[in-house]
């Protein structure tokens, strides 16, 4: 039953089918205004925003969480950070989220024409919504047994009625071919802080963005995301004061703890002596790290499937659990980037490909019959 | 490979993109930088001097080495003299970097240093401002305003380190990349007289990094033998080691052998065991459980070797004996038409085949799908 009714909750942590439910989603309460599909809550009162990248999404279990940082570590080699960055603000732009962006950049708006727009959703998408609604319905009707839980579901079902008429999803694919347009675009606050001396305008500008924020009232959830690109790239003027942005850090980390913002910020990893690095990295309430990978390299072709179409390489070293003691195991903590169809990013599992089978012990052959194999016999 | 980087070189930037850059580096166990440094420039000069490069001059930041020295190498090299002149301007941050001859009392007889036409002195490196505005202004001048850009090259990065610090000597870097009239930036620093730190943070401004190491490791023996042999060998030989940033995301890695000789530097392909191997330390694999379209398709289309294939048709299997069919029929008729069954299997499922071989006479037809037809309760 719970299967049916999770058509939208796929792997994510469905909220409503734990019994420690919030009060707000029992059927018996009404539901006083359209929830923001922007943020949505979990459980062990959580509340996520989207990254801008459904899978990231998926992987680190609803999204990233409000009051919470996570830094990225940057490979001085590629600049995959910044698709990482693009797609986070332009969710927030999508939902309408004020954003505050920080780049070492003479002119971040320039960055900020870079924002890939969201996949329009197109005849496909609304095809698939009616299916599974038919599929719904239809295994529904068959099923007549524990008829007394259905308004448990019917709360659901509603809720995803509700969802489709609003038309909005809580996390897009976005088109990294088409531009944001530039009206949306103007929403965003940027500050550049290459020039900056020390830290404390940059601490201010974070400090005044918060404050600016509306307040989250009754059941509307408001969030804000920050965004700040290379914080200690080398050519900010503060850049070797290593202990004043450690206190920046911490900083940051202890005014969004209290408040509904979330904070990417991403660094290069290389330019900081391996003591700050540390300090960096525990710092971090969600911490991922993106790697290049070598070019033409025929060894780690053999090695992984898809090798021609990979962009790079993320790593997830920390999740986020900021009101829970049990800590979030992956299944896989090393993902490759790649763009879907040219447009939108995706991130896969490594996958080793299949060894010859004429080599002789091949692993391959677990998974289908059909293999390279070249006239070897399956005995039965 | 050396030519890739002059290609590079030449080839400039694309509109909308940063100006590419590139790092030389080498050690005390490898002095052979300078050299490099050289080989490149009179490479670029070269090429503008011709017209082929999308840099239409050079600006030389001259920190090591008095700017004669300069026109002579490109004279040498043969760079036409008057096209040095029109193409290639140098600022003098050799002679007086730190503004003291002005401060010291004139002596008698000083002979006044002669002054090119294309040689500007600097006397306040301390200033990277300063410093900037002049490699723009020198670089304007006679390039002009408008499209066509110029190339920079600073000789070298670590005589600015000693005057100012890191962050305001990358940002001049950067901020010279970024410059929309730049076509491409090359500089050379001495990686083991500054902390770590800068090479690494000039690796992250640059797009190249092209490192001289030396041919013959240096090792405590060596140290205390005083091998003149591996002094020897490490002056006029060294491995060259580059480090490609594609604009696809990806990193390049190669690299070649480097000789000194009379003339300057020679590349050549490495000729010893290339033990240069970059082994990224993958984490775990999977392996892939899932089937892609075209293995699903070709799982569809394999004959089972069942004797109902759900078509309401039963076919014979070929099991190597005599077909336990109902008609005896000749194994010279029976092996055509199971060879045809074979080959209407291999016609339609590609890659799989499965060979099913009876193990006894004494079976059934269907007896193996379901053992417990055979129950009567």
């Amino acid at each position: 039953m719970a299967t049916a009714a999770d058509g939208r909750l796929q792997g994510a942590r469905s909220a409503n089918t734990s019994s420690f439910s919030r009060a707000r989603s029992s059927p018996s309460a009404v539901l006083p205004s359209p929830p923001n599909p922007g943020v949505k809550l979990g459980p062990n009162g959580a509340t996520f925003v989207s990254s801008g990248i459904p899978d990231l999404d998926r992987i680190l279990g609803g999204g990233f969480l409000l009051g919470s940082l996570v830094m990225v570590m940057e490979d001085a080699d590629a600049p995959h950070h910044l698709l990482l960055l693009r797609n986070f603000m332009s969710q927030g732009v999508v939902h309408r989220q004020p954003v505050l962006f920080a780049s070492p950049l003479r002119d971040p708006r320039a960055f900020l024409g870079t924002l890939p727009s969201p996949v329009s959703s197109s005849k496909e998408h609304r095809q698939r919504d009616t299916l599974v609604d038919h599929n719904q319905q239809d295994q529904e009707k068959g099923l007549r047994i524990a008829w007394q839980y259905k308004k448990y579901f019917g709360d659901q079902q509603s809720s995803q009625n509700h969802n489709r008429d609003v038309k909005q999803e809580f996390s897009n694919d976005f088109d990294l071919r088409k531009a944001l347009e530039r009206q949306h675009v103007q929403y965003i606050e940027s500050m550049s802080i290459q020039d900056i001396p020390h830290l404390t305008i940059l601490r201010d500008r974070c400090s005044n963005f918060l404050s600016g924020l509306p307040r989250s009232d009754g059941g509307n959830l408001s969030a804000g995301r920050i965004a700040i690109q290379s914080l200690c790239a080398p050519q900010c003027g503060y850049a070797e004061m290593d202990w004043d942005l450690v206190a920046f850090i911490r900083f940051l980390r202890s005014i969004i703890r209290s408040s509904n913002v979330v904070a990417v910020v991403t660094f290069p990893t290389s330019f900081l002596l391996p003591a700050f690095l540390k300090r960096w990295q525990h710092l971090a309430d969600t911490l991922l790290s993106v790697r290049a990978i070598p070019d033409e390299d025929k060894d780690m072709a053999k090695l992984l499937t898809g090798y021609q179409d990979m962009l790079g390489l993320l790593h997830v070293h920390k999740v986020a659990q900021n009101n829970s003691q049990v800590p979030t195991v992956l299944e896989a903590s090393t993902f490759s980037l790649k763009l879907q169809k040219r447009r939108s990013l995706v991130l896969e599992r490594l996958n080793q490909a299949p060894v010859e089978a004429s080599s002789g012990t091949s692993y391959s052959t677990s998974g289908t019959c059909s293999g390279p194999s070249k006239g070897s016999s399956l005995d039965f | 490979m050396a030519e890739s980087i002059s290609r590079s070189l030449r080839d400039g930037c694309l509109e909308g993109e940063h100006a590419p850059a590139l790092t030389i580096e080498d050690s005390l166990a490898c002095p052979l930088g300078s050299h490099v440094f050289d080989h490149f420039l009179a490479n670029l000069a070269s090429q503008i001097a011709d017209g082929t490069s999308q840099a239409r001059g050079l600006v030389l930041v001259a920190l090591n080495r008095s700017p004669s020295f300069y026109i002579d190498l490109l004279r040498r090299k043969g760079v036409d003299a008057s096209l040095v002149d029109k193409w290639v301007r140098i600022l003098d941050c050799y002679s007086d970097p730190l503004d003291w001859k002005d401060r010291i009392p004139p002596l008698m007889n000083v002979q006044k240093p002669s002054t090119r036409e294309n040689v500007s002195f600097f006397r306040d490196v301390r200033d990277i401002n300063k410093l900037l505005s002049s490699v723009l202004d020198l670089g304007k001048g006679f390039v002009g305003q408008g499209k066509t850009r110029f190339a920079v090259a600073v000789d070298q990065v670590s005589n600015l380190l000693r005057h100012t610090s890191l962050p305001s000597v990358a940002g001049l870097l950067n901020n010279l990349r970024s410059n929309d009239q730049i076509s491409c930036i090359f500089w050379l620093i001495h990686s083991d007289l500054h902390e770590p730190r800068v090479s690494t943070a000039l690796a992250y401004v640059s797009t190249v990094v092209a490192s001289v190491q030396p041919i013959m490791q240096l090792t405590d023996e060596h140290r205390s033998r005083r091998d003149f042999l591996w002094l020897e060998k490490n002056s006029c030989k060294a491995k060259f080691y580059v480090r490609l940033k594609r604009r696809n995301g990806r990193v390049k890695l190669l690299a070649e052998e480097l000789h000194m000789d009379q003339v300057g530097v020679k590349f050549a392909a490495v000729t010893s065991e290339n033990s240069f191997v970059n082994k990224s330390l993958l984490p775990k694999v999977q392996f892939n459980l899932q089937l892609s379209d075209q293995e699903r398709v070709d799982r569809a289309k394999v004959v089972l070797p069942y004797e109902h294939q759900g078509n309401g048709e039963a076919i014979q299997i070929y099991d190597g004996r005599r077909s336990l069919s109902d008609d005896q029929k000749d194994p010279h008729l029976v092996q055509p038409s199971t060879f045809s069954v074979m080959t209407d299997a291999q016609a339609t499922s590609g890659n799989g085949e499965i060979h099913y071989i009876r193990d006894s006479d004494d079976e059934q037809p269907d007896s193996d799908e379901d053992p417990d037809d055979d129950l009567n309760i």
